[in-house]
């Protein structure tokens, strides 16, 4: 049944494999994270988190999360 | 494709999490399974019997993986100090595995017939006794504990039930017959493992007191029996080198 | 101050952050001393009192398992539910749940330990302990796993804060590791044999052992780092896209790199050969989270001349820095030719547990602390003189730990002119000897440290119940009048 898995055993085989794979998804990631600046300015914005909950948010007063939600509409 | 989905959908999260982590470990544990390559083919290795296999359970016990290793690797100071590099047929029966991450002490993969038994129960008792600088610990208890062997058929089914070839059945004992020899598939039989044990410690008495059976007996017992189960003369070099 | 505290103790459960802090510090203290004192039984090995419960053997699982799952476990707990619940901002949803992690989590310890020195192992590095605890463990974990995410289910906050990313990666990892590493048959309830033998038992705990360092002693503490240095600094993480990279690289290539401990064994050279590759890439998003942690700081340097916290958050991630280079070195095969089995490896250990884990622990403790209960620690000078001991006890063990390491690889491999080995085993121990003293005498420097730091924190805690009462009466007072 996992007779196909004989083929990682080539140290050839695996180490072309684990180079493609790792280094296009590690690419993709690159891109996606820097590629644009509108996202990247997005992405960025997340940092603020630890700090949004100093004063515990009064009832109704919702504006700080909902910041980060307008973040969220405006993208690409 | 936003990262947000990700970021926003917790169950998503935890698939992709659990997906790129899994990748690494199956990849280089399972086929160690299905590899024919993975352990070598030789004569000679065998499963311990009763009081070689109670005396394992007590150097796994006391710790003595913490300062010791058993896994001699293939380099010409560790030939020259502790003899022929460890082959992974020997260790096959060993659950858990003893290799070790430590030397504090010696490698002990083939420190069986080194010494004689006299001296292994008294470096076990006080360890400066014979080696003045040694920082070894004393186990003196060893050799007051009597050693509880009641359920040592019980053991030898739980290994068993993982693959152990401890033989219940007559077709077992049989199989066991044609791997092994007659003598060795008697000293596997379930049924006879409480008989076996003291058999083997009154005949070689290992801790030298004749009227008890000693945690020291089946210790040492274990101690002598390591890394003496493959002869290397069979076989040369080249063989080993291709399951490596 | 006594009304926000109110009001942000009904908003999230702090409760139970302060039990877990409170044991991890106490778990803290006991590992660090046992480890002191199985240092100190290398060094004299009378302390060995012919004790079979307190011999070497059966001691430095108690040390391992206190400082790993004791201080760093309970340091984990506390810190990931307090930040999940405040970058979420909503409330654990059963404190009684909580609660119950917290019970079996220390319970199961203590069981444990007592079970070690009673002489029941399974006799794998950490993951000696016998079946029955493993299974209230795992009950306890998926109990854990339950807490945090529905948090992070129940959040008010759209998006899940990085530093969630690493708690829930870790939550994770540790559950599939714990689960695999310690299948096995049992023969009674204090005695189990593992269901692999030989090379793939040593391989899947290996895959274990390394992970427990992994996601335990790392990816879970990098989450820790990516709330506290920000917010300690008062300033946001470097950079939040550099964070994401970082994430996904580091949990991807950690699983690959367990074999780098079983080179030159009997495993399959390509096994060891594909994890050693993986290590050295792992430089890489190591590196990365360390830079993001440091730069966290930039322009806003003079903070390390004033902040005792921030000096220690800093130190962490440079030690941090600094065990994942020599891991990656150590990996090669060269190299952990000499390095395998000695000391060095001892050293790398501890420079990682106590320079990095240890270090963000504290830096983390001394900025939550204030906060739980709602106060000012009781001396910032002593967070100084705590950051000093630590410093000055790291630096003797892991120098101690090279010298030794590196000394007693190469004698054991050099030769004479005839070709004959040049010293015995016996000789290389003689030669340990005084490292293993001044090791004794850095890991006593650090132990004071951190006896130091619960004196600090249980003064700030009477502190704290003296205002609070002080606040009551007066309200009680006011009250009255009225
Ligand atoms: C504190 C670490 C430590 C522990 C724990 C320990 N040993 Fe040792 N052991 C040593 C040291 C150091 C030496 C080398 C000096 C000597 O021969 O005593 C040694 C030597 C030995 C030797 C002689 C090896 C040789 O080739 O000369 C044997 C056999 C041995 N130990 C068995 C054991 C057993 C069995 C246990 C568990 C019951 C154990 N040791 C526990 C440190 C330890
Ligand atoms: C006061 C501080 C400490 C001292 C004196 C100390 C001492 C020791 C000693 C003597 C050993 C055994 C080494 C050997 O077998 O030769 C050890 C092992 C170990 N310690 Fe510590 N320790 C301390 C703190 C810590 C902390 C805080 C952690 C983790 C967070 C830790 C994790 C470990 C681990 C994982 C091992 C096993 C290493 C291996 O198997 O390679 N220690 N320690
Ligand atoms: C890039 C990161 C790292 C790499 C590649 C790495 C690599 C290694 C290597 C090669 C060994 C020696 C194995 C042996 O010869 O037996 C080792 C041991 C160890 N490392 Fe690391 N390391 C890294 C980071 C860390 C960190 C941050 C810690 C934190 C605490 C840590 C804790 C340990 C422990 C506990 C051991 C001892 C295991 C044992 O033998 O019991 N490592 N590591």
């Amino acid at each position: 049944m996992f007779d196909w898995f004989q083929w990682f055993t080539r140290l050839d085989n695996s180490k072309m494999l684990s180079l493609v794979l790792f280094l296009s998804a590690f690419c993709g990631i690159l891109v996606y994270v820097f590629g644009n600046r509108r996202r990247g300015q997005r992405l960025e914005s997340y940092k603020n988190i630890p700090f949004l909950d100093d004063t515990p948010p009064p009832p109704g007063a919702e504006a700080k999360p909902s910041k980060v939600k307008d973040n969220e509409q405006h993208d690409d | 494709m936003r990262h947000e989905h990700i970021e926003v959908n917790s169950g998503l999260m935890i698939a992709l999490v659990l997906a790129v982590i899994s990748i690494g470990g199956l990849v280089e544990i399972v086929p160690l399974f299905y590899i024919n390559e993975t352990i070598e083919k030789v004569d000679g290795v065998r499963p311990y019997t009763p009081l070689e296999l109670r005396g394992r359970d007590i150097y796994v016990r006391e710790g003595c993986y913490l300062c010791h290793s058993q896994m001699v690797r293939p380099f010409r100071d560790e030939w020259l100090r502790y003899g022929h590099y460890s082959l992974a047929a020997e260790s096959k029966y060993d659950h858990p595995f003893q290799w070790g991450s430590k030397r504090t002490g010696p490698d002990l993969a083939r420190v069986g017939n080194k010494y004689s038994d006299q001296w292994q129960v008294q470096h076990l008792l006080k360890p400066t006794s014979v080696v003045p600088e040694s920082i070894m610990p004393n186990y003196p208890w060893l050799l007051h504990n009597d050693l509880s062997y009641a359920d040592v058929g019980d053991r030898m089914r739980a290994l068993r039930r993982t693959g152990v070839p401890y033989s219940l059945t007559q077709a077992e004992y049989e199989a066991n017959v044609k791997t092994f020899g007659k003598d060795v598939a008697d000293k596997l039989d379930i049924s006879q493992a409480q008989d076996n044990l003291l058999k083997q410690a009154r005949g070689r008495n290992y801790d030298g007191l004749p009227n008890r059976i000693t945690e020291m007996d089946a210790l040492v017992a274990y101690l002598q029996v390591l890394g003496t189960m493959v002869d290397f003369s069979k076989y040369d070099e080249g063989y080993f080198a291709e399951f490596r | 101050m006594a009304i926000s505290a109110a009001a942000s103790a009904e908003q999230y459960n702090y409760d139970i952050v302060r039990k877990f802090t409170i044991m991890s510090l106490v778990w803290g203290v006991l590992g660090m001393a046992v480890g002191l004192y199985i240092a100190c039984e290398l060094a004299w090995p009378f302390l060995n009192f012919d004790i079979p419960e307190i011999t070497f053997g059966r001691l430095r699982p108690v040390h391992t398992t206190l400082v790993i799952f004791g201080f760093g476990g309970c340091a984990l707990f506390a810190t990931s539910y307090y930040v999940v619940q405040r970058t979420c901002q909503a409330r654990l949803l059963s404190d009684a749940l909580a609660d119950f992690t917290f019970w079996g989590w220390n319970l199961g310890l203590l069981l444990g330990i007592v079970s070690y020195m009673a002489g029941m192992s399974q006799g794998r590095e950490y993951a000696e302990f016998e079946w029955p605890i493993d299974l209230a463990i795992a009950v306890v974990w998926v109990v854990y796993f339950f807490n945090f995410i529905t948090v992070i289910v129940r959040r008010s906050q759209p998006h899940i804060y990085v530093a969630n990313w690493f708690y829930l990666g870790f939550i994770l990892a540790t559950a599939i590791l714990h689960i695999f590493n310690n299948l096995a048959v049992p023969i009674s309830l204090t005695k189990s044999y593992s269901l692999f033998a030989g090379v793939q038992d040593a391989m899947t705990q290996w895959w274990y052992g390394h992970n427990a360092v992994g996601f335990f002693l790392t990816a879970a503490f990098l989450g820790m780092m990516y709330y506290f240095v920000p917010k300690q600094a008062g300033r946001p993480v470097y950079s939040y896209r550099l964070s994401i990279i970082h994430f996904w690289a580091l949990i991807f290539l950690y699983m690959w790199v367990g074999a780098h401990h079983l080179h030159w064994t009997a495993l399959p050279d390509w096994v060891s050969t594909l994890a050693a590759t993986f290590s050295v890439l792992l430089l890489l998003p190591s590196w990365g989270g360390m830079i993001n942690g440091v730069m966290t700081l930039s322009g806003a340097w003079d903070k390390l001349r004033t902040d005792p916290v921030m000096l220690f958050l800093i130190t962490s991630l440079s030690f941090y820095g600094m065990s994942t280079f020599e891991g990656p070195l150590m990996s090669l095969k060269s190299v952990n030719a000499l390095s395998h089995y000695t000391d060095w490896t001892i050293g790398h250990v501890h420079s990682g547990a106590l320079g990095w884990v240890a270090m963000v622990t504290f830096g983390s403790f001394y900025h939550l602390v204030p906060r739980l209960w709602d106060t000012k620690m009781y001396s910032q000078r002593l967070i100084y003189v705590h950051f000093w001991l630590a410093t000055i006890g790291i630096v003797l063990y892991i120098t101690a730990m090279w010298v030794a390491g590196i000394g007693q690889g190469l004698m054991l491999r050099a030769f004479d002119d005839y070709g004959n080995l040049a010293y015995s085993f016996v000789e290389s121990v003689v030669f340990l000897h005084k490292p293993y003293a001044w090791r004794a005498l850095g890991g006593a420097f650090f132990v004071s440290g951190i006896v130091l730091m619960c004196f600090n924190v249980a003064m700030t805690v009477l502190a704290a119940r003296r205002e609070q009462a002080a606040l009551e009466a007066k309200l009680a007072a006011k009250l009255a009048r009225t």
